[in-house]
């Protein structure tokens, strides 16, 4: 986490030599602890504004356009891929269809998805967690600015969720799009040596591309970089994110040929009473929005108990889920054609609807949850909109009102349940307007949007990314500044450069020590090594005041000190000196209570700065 | 630049080559011709009588036979394969050359009812560009090779809607703007895509919905919103409908349609919107009594000059990009043929391409489920 650009601070000199009671050569280093140098704080402005901070900008702006180029090409192979996969496994309606042999077809139906099952839990295996890496560790690495996404691992899941979404899972194929074209952009500052903060710029340039290229809409994928994965907005990431986005949407515009998601007849605008339907939609949607959620970690969850060795998991969700589809097909794949028969009245009945819609959302958590590789944004889309559409048939059976406004339901349905689950209200509501251009139907899904995003942020958190991040031990609730202090150990501060005595140390002898060494406050640490307790310069006085006071340090009542382990993070250190007054926390090993050495306050409170103004200049920083 | 330079190379290269082949080839029709001269019988071509077929005789097998001296017999049919399969299970097929659609020729091809043909036979250009670059893209397959490009398209007549007209093929289905008999084709294809495009689907998705029971549901539903239905099999019964006024709006090939509005002064007008494009093919059945002079025929009939005359005569859009650049006007009347051919820029603006590999698998189970529909339909 050390970055160049600071001074080097005493924590990082871990050479110093242990001072033992009476030990002579102490005092110089100690010295240098307590004087908080302000010049790792420099001004705002820093090194940018001059001809080679322009060079360097530009640079990193070609290099966006770069890795927009190469994550958009890897995202149009992907979805051919996918495509192609669908019609080879007899998944795609139109090759059923055309096969011709229904026993055979009803076979293949339950073998393909869990043959696929299958080798995607092997493939799993070779991934270091067991799992296919997927958005939520994009933001976990641009958050913690660690950046330097694994490249093995993400090509393994995104080789995993190609093969699930070929055979046929109940998954989504934009959060694999996003991974990938994120690892993409990673590798490529890697391999150009570039420090952590263009590391995450080009994180966020690869999931531009991505979200540009598969949906066909570079403002949705510039918004959701910035929503979903930086989570802040500064110009210096702003314009190499633009030029991906815009590069991924040549390509596709040239190679990828689609039909636009939904259609509007031009005639149609909802009544005015219409728009306080929407609004309630949103609401209800963020309900639909948090079942869905809940479902995904639920199966998560169970899938962890099952007495069943995990890669044969994903190969029994996918039998199961082919036994479904033999009753009701709409489930299987992305659901392309669900998707565009919820936009059309009277395609589904209403019993129907709520069916479907209630399958889709088990067949994706048992998808995800037993370890099939692939994203939760596709079968949003169709459980959303499917939920649209029941609720404008119900208002259509009610006000026996002409269905023309029937898309607006499934659109506003849509964006009600996808905007919470991504936790991104713009980027859906840009995704509604650069894929139909229409107007009105922004403005519709912009009153469901509105209440669906804070309800469900109250209700189960800010997107499935974030709790699923929380559940890991990652905590963004409070934005990147308490993640980075979260996901930094104090293990990095931690120094021997200061002053330990035995137990049975004399009192008299421990003062000397201290004043030599010029320190407040010893730590106790016996023959074994292990950690006794503190005493501070304080206690050691009243002790040698008192007339029958203990002669051993180790008979002072030590202070009271919380202790830190290696791993504990620099924000909970942080709030553990809320109660100390003192000048370092003991820092001890996990198992033995072996004495490692101390975390000064000033240390702690040196490393909250160093962050702060790293992200400040990550942030509102221009070159 | 520098591809294009290449590829003008490679196509020089490939043309020299085309040349050579086409000149061992024409050595070898040369020794082959006293064989041929053996059987100088009529050279017997299964086509869809009509306007079409008038234009065919003047375009195409009148001039065949001018210059070969081979007699041109002429059969009639609507389409379908049922024919072709009877005769060849008694073994004798009395056509040299089929004019079939290109979704039938593909069927026919998987059922091995017609002889493998090869684009080599094909004469290039006038200006010596290669068949294989002088024909659309999808042009050849297997069995069959495709020589025009027709359409299958809404008219109505201008004197049924007073004040408005039809702009788009939803209003096929807009009863209540567009009210009044209307006379479809008796078959699914065409008129399940229109139902279903009147959802406003997308062309791209358009048979991928077709493929699933709900799909088929939806259109067929629309379709059964249409109070009174004039169902056609063959193709110049639509133009008669809507002449004798029995019907206001009717599917038809766009050829007809335009016999009728130009050279008979029928009130109607195409609605180009929608429209259903689709291969017309030559295709040689196995067992068939003449086959080197089929496979002439075929290279005569498919010539650059050929295609335009025909293309002069009925609107069809020709299969070679050199002869849709000769069309010029009707001999007769001297209209502008090139507007009213389907694959103009204008008309096919929103054309639709018919999925024939997927007709070619599912016309059976699709006809079954289209004609279970028809008799609910006739029975309520």
């Amino acid at each position: 986490m050390s970055d160049t650009r600071t001074a080097p601070e005493p924590g990082g000199e871990r050479q110093a030599r242990p001072v033992t009671a009476g030990g002579p050569a102490l005092a110089l280093h100690a010295l240098r602890t307590y004087t908080l140098k302000m010049d790792t704080i420099p001004a705002l402005i820093g090194p940018g504004r001059g001809p080679l901070a322009v060079v360097r900008f530009l640079g990193l702006v070609l290099l966006g356009a770069i890795i927009g180029a190469i994550a958009a090409l890897f995202a149009v192979a992907f979805v051919t891929a996918v495509l192609e996969l669908n019609e080879l496994l007899l998944i795609s309606p139109r090759s059923r269809m055309m096969f011709d042999h229904a026993g055979a077809l009803m076979a293949i139906t339950v073998a393909v998805p869990a043959l696929g099952g299958l080798v995607v839990g092997l493939l799993h295996l070779a991934i270091p967690e067991r799992r296919p890496h997927a958005p939520a560790d994009v933001i976990a690495a641009v958050q913690t600015r660690r950046g330097r996404l694994p490249a093995r691992a993400g090509g393994l899941s995104a080789l995993s969720a190609l093969i699930s979404l070929g055979a046929g899972a109940s998954v989504g194929q934009y959060g694999p799009l996003v991974h990938l074209g994120a690892t993409l952009g990673s590798l490529g500052a890697r391999l150009l040596r570039l420090g952590r903060s263009d590391d995450n710029i080009a994180i966020a340039c690869g999931v531009a591309a991505a979200i540009s290229t598969a949906f066909n809409a570079p403002l949705a994928g510039i918004v959701f970089a910035h929503e979903v994965v930086l989570r802040h907005y500064a110009l210096r990431a702003f314009a190499p994110v633009a030029a991906a986005a815009i590069v991924g949407y040549v390509i596709a515009t040239n190679v990828l040929e689609r039909g636009a998601l939904f259609h509007v007849a031009d005639t149609a605008v909802p009544r005015p009473w219409e728009f306080a339907v929407f609004l309630v939609i949103g609401g209800l949607g963020a309900l639909v929005a948090g079942a869905y959620m809940r479902a995904i970690l639920g199966v998560t969850r169970l899938a962890g108990t099952l007495p069943l060795a995990p890669p044969l998991r994903p190969a029994l969700a996918g039998a199961l889920l082919g036994l479904t589809a033999l009753w009701v097909p709409d489930i299987l794949g992305m659901g392309q054609e669900t998707l565009r028969f919820a936009t059309i009245a009277g395609a589904f009945g209403s019993a129907e609807l709520l069916l479907v819609l209630g399958l889709k959302i088990a067949a994706t958590a048992l998808c995800l949850g037993m370890g099939f590789s692939g994203g939760v944004f596709s079968p949003a889309l169709v459980i959303g909109t499917l939920f649209g559409a029941l609720c404008g048939s119900l208002v259509g059976q009610l006000s026996g009102a002409p269905q023309e406004t029937f898309v607006f339901y499934a659109v506003c349905g849509m964006v009600a349940v996808t905007a919470p689950v991504i936790g991104a209200p713009l980027t859906t509501l840009l995704i509604v307007f650069e894929l139909t251009g229409s107007y009105a139907l922004t403005t519709a899904a912009l009153a469901s949007v509105i209440l669906a995003s804070p309800i469900a942020a109250q209700l189960f958190g800010r997107s499935l990314f974030d709790i699923q991040l929380e559940t890991r031990g990652l905590d963004l609730s409070a934005g990147r500044g308490r993640a980075v202090l979260l996901s930094t150990p104090v293990a990095e501060h931690l120094t021997r450069d200061c002053v330990t005595l035995r137990p049975e140390t004399a009192v008299a002898e421990a003062m000397t020590a201290l004043g030599q060494a010029r320190h407040g406050e010893a730590y106790l640490v016996d023959a074994r090594g292990r950690y006794r307790g503190c005493v501070t310069l304080a206690d050691l006085e009243a002790a040698r005041e008192a007339r029958d006071g203990p002669q051993t340090v180790g008979g002072v009542t030590a202070a009271d000190r919380p202790l830190l382990r290696p791993d504990t993070s620099l924000w909970d250190a942080m709030a553990r000196l809320q109660d100390v007054t003192g000048e370092a926390l003991p820092v001890v090993d996990a198992a033995e209570d072996a004495f490692l050495g101390v975390v000064f306050e000033a240390s702690i409170a040196r490393a909250y700065l160093r962050h702060s103004d790293e992200m400040r200049r990550e942030e509102h920083g221009t070159g | 630049m520098a591809r294009v330079e290449r590829r003008r190379r490679l196509a020089g290269v490939t043309r020299l080559a085309l040349l050579g082949l086409a000149l061992l080839g024409l050595a070898l029709l040369g020794l082959a011709a006293p064989a041929a001269a053996a059987d100088d019988g009529p050279l017997t071509v299964l086509s869809w009588g009509g306007a079409y077929e008038r234009a065919q005789r003047a375009a195409l097998f009148e001039p065949y036979t001018a210059s070969t001296g081979r007699r041109v017999e002429v059969m009639q049919y609507d389409g379908g394969l049922d024919g072709l399969r009877r005769a060849a299970e008694t073994g004798e097929v009395p056509w040299d050359v089929i004019d079939m659609t290109r979704s039938e020729a593909m069927a026919a091809c998987e059922e091995g009812l017609l002889r493998p043909l090869s684009p080599a036979l094909l004469a290039p250009a006038p200006d010596g560009t290669p068949a294989a670059q002088d024909f659309l893209p999808d042009a050849f397959g297997r069995c069959a090779i495709t020589h025009t490009i027709f359409a299958t398209v809404v008219a109505y007549r201008r004197d049924a809607f007073p004040g408005k007209r039809p702009t788009t093929i939803a209003d096929l289905f807009d009863q209540q703007r567009f009210p009044g008999p209307r006379a479809l084709q008796r078959t699914p294809a065409v008129n399940l895509e229109w139902a279903l495009l009147s959802y406003r689907v997308p062309q791209q998705e358009l048979y991928g919905l077709l493929s699933t029971r709900r799909g088929l549901n939806l259109a067929l539903g629309r379709l059964d919103g249409l109070d009174e239905i004039h169902w056609w099999e063959a193709g110049d019964t639509p133009p008669r409908l809507l002449a004798e006024g029995k019907v206001v709006m009717a599917s038809g090939y766009n050829g007809r349609f335009f016999d009728a509005m130009v050279n008979r002064g029928v009130p109607i007008e195409i609605l180009w919107d929608g429209q259903v494009q689709e291969h017309e093919t030559w295709a040689i059945p196995h067992g068939n009594p003449h086959p080197e002079a089929a496979r002439d025929f075929i290279r005569f009939a498919t010539t650059t000059e050929r295609l335009a005359e025909l293309a002069r005569r009925i609107p069809y859009g020709p299969a070679r990009r050199s002869a849709a650049l000769r069309v010029t006007t009707h001999p007769d009347n001297g209209v502008d043929m090139r507007l009213h051919i389907p694959t103009h820029p204008l008309n096919a603006e929103r054309a639709l391409a018919k999925d024939e590999a997927w007709y070619a698998r599912t016309l059976g189970r699709i006809n079954d489920y289209f004609d279970a529909w028809l008799a609910a339909r006739q029975r309520d």
